[in-house]
């Protein structure tokens, strides 16, 4: 008892960013507000935009045409039927009747084409994304169809429409020439109501909402961006719900697993958290080396010593659970003496008395990159080092601020580094589809691989055809040659934990790694 | 109490120099192993102080961070006296212009926090150790060079520095014979103060992830990466926070006792 109350003290006496304790702590401020926090403000909450837009606002405000569901499903929403046409290059979209935006103006056939052709103008800042110069035209058929054509048959078309950004809809009464928008108008279940920078962001009920409205009348999210403080908070009954990918840390998350006040949740696989070994630059350019990390890193230890259990480990570039994936493909086993076998084979030699492989006189080491602000990179990094020191390969960790660290993405200027996949909807397709740029981490991790061009030209054809046959057999040849080419090392599977109080009610998980679904939160009482 | 004062701090930034020199010989584990099957251990005998949460040997750990922590001191402290007495000297030796442009140079390096400057110079110079001690000793050596400056021109009108030029003695004789061993004494007492602040920059900057690259240890790296485990391992951020408060404390407190032998009004004060 002593104890815990003289820990209870410790963090304010040290300085920690501590959350003023205010009498909220026993009364919620109002009924049925969920108090939830995030790491920063949600931003101008634009629908078309990126950074700092948080993804999981815009969410809460913007709709798609068609919803993605979990394991690639489509479900209706702003479209309530689609279809596609017989060349594949168009879609004709049957809109929901009678929606209003939550300033009153309708959503209808215009204001689909108002915000489709806005984004439209600006396409450089969709470069990333294919459909986008993929859309050749959108038309309104009538107030109620939507045609949009393509420059050519584009399989993801309407995984693409799924996505959080950038085609949603805001009121074309707020569009402003320029591009910008005049104020965050959706047709979602909440609207923003309050924004105040570096406090908190506050939504409330759409009233006007076509679906089922949500339980919750309002979400309190206040900015608290350190995990500590976070989980102090939902201790002291400062915030009701932590919800994220690493929104607390594993020994936290485990810590009230253990707690019976609390109820902890993990999801299935969201996306893959993963090292890109890069095959253009010395040493991983020689895939024995590449091959030997594979088998040299204690993957399963990992997983559970660093990670805690908390996500999956990861054998594969995706989770099985995502379209055209369950190819059956398994990471080579943790063996470190099959490591030292390849590297002796292809003549990397320990020196007596030396703790580094050698070849033709050169060192065998390499940079691992990761975010030096990232505890948990930062310690799978270090582990990671450990397991390779021991095959008698040197990894110089490199911590640099995330601008350095997306630098050295783009550039190539790594031997391996933390490079996460999109998770759903973008995986594997978008993702994929991405491995054509430059400036991706991956891109620059596969381009020393023979057979590079042919991985690009496949990845184009896999999004363009129409038989489905043919693309499963596209995907089963690229993930195959990724997997034995040994160009990533998968660690685990991302997965969204939640932690609430047991008496708040039933939090379910959103279909995607960014959508907090609080229109399903059904509060007790 | 005075009196007990010098020897008490000599005793303890000894121990902690002769941790920090002997780190090699004395550590039972090697600091940078990592056996994550082992993390988080109490303390036992394998294992004095328990081990971090990649199960890395702590005692051996805080032995090499003090290496770390006061090489990385004594580093600065180099750069700081060379460049204070350097520039100090000049300007207060040659006067004018000269003094005029220099001393400009040392305000608008004292305008700027030495915590916001050294991190500006991080930033343009990259991070690494090397950078972090480059970069807190240049936002520190002004005011080494002001108070260098200060006292190199009260003793340059003195009588027997007058007499030493009488008697045609090269300024650089005069610098070395008669004005160095007057700073000597003033200087080891300003910087036997700043040590410690030294380290608590060190520490700061290499808390933010900006000093050595992992896994090397050091205690302020130390503390910010133990920081996911405070409720669970509290003493991985007390300890190394112990030895940084150990270290400062005892270097001020070397630095109060020397002022006071060495400051003629003090101890005046003292009899």
């Amino acid at each position: 008892m002593r104890r815990r109350s003289l820990l209870r003290a410790l963090p304010a006496l040290s300085g920690l960013p501590v959350l003023p304790r205010p009498a909220a702590a026993a009364s919620r401020p109002l009924p049925r507000t969920l108090r939830f926090s995030w790491a920063g403000n949600a931003g101008p909450l634009h629908p078309h935009r990126y950074a700092p837009n948080q993804m999981y606002a815009q969410a809460m405000l913007y709709e798609p045409l068609v919803r993605y569901m979990e394991g690639g499903r489509l479900a209706p929403a702003l479209a309530t039927a689609w279809e596609r046409e017989d060349d594949g290059r168009g879609y004709v979209f049957t809109l929901r009747p009678g929606l209003r935006f939550t300033d009153g103006a309708p959503f209808d056939a215009a204001a689909v084409v108002a915000n489709i052709r806005a984004l439209l103008a600006q396409p450089s800042r969709h470069n990333w994304l294919e459909l986008v110069a993929q859309i050749e035209d959108v038309e309104a058929v009538d107030p109620g169809t939507v045609r949009l054509r393509l420059r050519g048959p584009y399989h993801p078309a309407l995984m693409e429409l799924a996505l959080i950004r950038p085609l949603r809809f805001a009121s074309p009464a707020v569009l402003r020439p320029d591009g910008g928008v005049d104020a965050p108008i959706g047709t979602g279940p909440w609207l923003l109501a309050e924004t105040h920078p570096g406090q908190h962001d506050l939504f409330r009920r759409n009233p006007g909402y076509w679906g089922e409205p949500p339980a919750l009348e309002q979400v309190m999210v206040r900015v608290v961006s350190d995990s500590n403080t976070r989980a102090l908070a939902l201790e002291a009954g400062e915030i009701d719900l932590v919800y994220g990918t690493d929104q607390l840390d594993a020994d936290t998350f485990r810590r009230f697993a253990a707690d019976r006040r609390f109820t902890t949740a993990i999801s299935p696989p969201l996306a893959t958290r993963l090292v890109a070994l890069n095959s253009a630059r010395f040493p991983t350019d020689d895939p024995a080396v590449r091959r030997a990390i594979a088998h040299g890193i204690d993957r399963a230890a990992l997983v559970r010593h660093v990670l805690l259990d908390t996500e999956p480990a990861a054998g594969t570039l995706f989770a099985e659970n995502f379209p055209y994936t369950g190819l059956g493909l398994r990471a080579p086993a943790f063996d470190r003496a099959a490591a030292v076998a390849l590297l002796e084979q292809a003549g990397w030699h320990l020196p007596p008395g030396a703790r580094l492989r050698q070849r033709e006189g050169r060192e065998l080491v390499l940079d691992l990159c990761f975010t030096g602000g990232d505890a948990l990179q930062k310690a799978l990094a270090e582990a990671m080092q450990g397991d390779l020191a021991r095959i008698g390969i040197g990894a110089r960790l490199l911590g640099e601020d995330s601008a350095t660290y997306l630098g050295r993405q783009k550039s190539g200027e790594f031997g391996m580094i933390f490079a996460d996949t999109w998770g759903a909807p973008y995986d594997p397709h978008a993702f994929l589809g991405s491995m054509r740029q430059p400036a991706h981490a991956d891109y620059q991790a596969q381009r020393g691989l023979p057979m590079k061009d042919e991985v690009d030209r496949r990845i184009g054809a896999v999004l363009a055809t129409t038989d489905e046959e043919k693309r499963a057999a596209e995907y089963r040849w690229l993930l195959t040659t990724l997997h034995e080419q040994a160009v990533y090392f998968p660690i685990s599977f991302l997965t969204n934990k939640l932690v609430h109080r047991a008496d708040l009610g039933a939090v379910p998980f959103g279909g995607t790694r960014y959508e907090i679904p609080f229109d399903r939160i059904r509060p007790h009482g | 109490m005075r009196r007990i004062l010098l020897p008490l701090a000599v005793a303890l930034v000894a121990l902690l120099l002769g941790a920090a020199l002997l780190a090699p010989w004395i550590a039972p584990n090697d600091p940078e192993a990592t056996d994550i099957a082992r993390r988080l251990l109490p303390p036992s005998a394998g294992n004095w102080l328990g081990t971090d949460h990649l199960g890395r040997d702590l005692l051996s750990r805080l032995l090499w961070g003090a290496r770390a922590s006061f090489g990385a001191v004594a580093a600065i402290l180099v750069l700081v006296l060379a460049l204070g007495c350097a520039v100090g000297t000049l300007a207060g030796m040659a006067g004018g212009v000269v003094d005029a442009v220099l001393m400009r140079v040392c305000d608008a390096f004292m305008t700027v926090p030495t915590l916001v400057l050294a991190l500006f110079m991080i930033g343009a110079l990259g991070t690494g150790i090397a950078n972090v001690v480059v970069a807190i000793a240049l936002s520190h050596w002004a005011w080494y060079a002001r108070l260098v400056r200060g006292l190199t021109l009260s003793l340059r009108q003195r009588e027997h520095i007058l007499a030493a030029r009488v008697a045609g003695l090269s300024r650089l004789a005069i610098l070395r014979r008669h004005v160095l061993p007057v700073l000597a004494g003033q200087l080891a007492v300003l910087a036997s103060l700043d040590l410690g602040h030294w380290m608590l920059h060190l520490a700061g900057l290499s808390f933010l992830g900006l000093g050595l690259a992992p896994p090397a240890p050091e205690w302020g790296i130390m503390i910010n990466d133990a920081r996911p485990f405070f409720r669970t391992a509290p003493m991985l951020v007390l300890l190394p926070g112990a030895a940084i408060l150990l270290t400062v404390m005892a270097f001020n407190l070397l630095g109060d006792a020397l002022r006071d032998r060495l400051d003629p009004a003090l101890r005046g004060h003292a009899h």
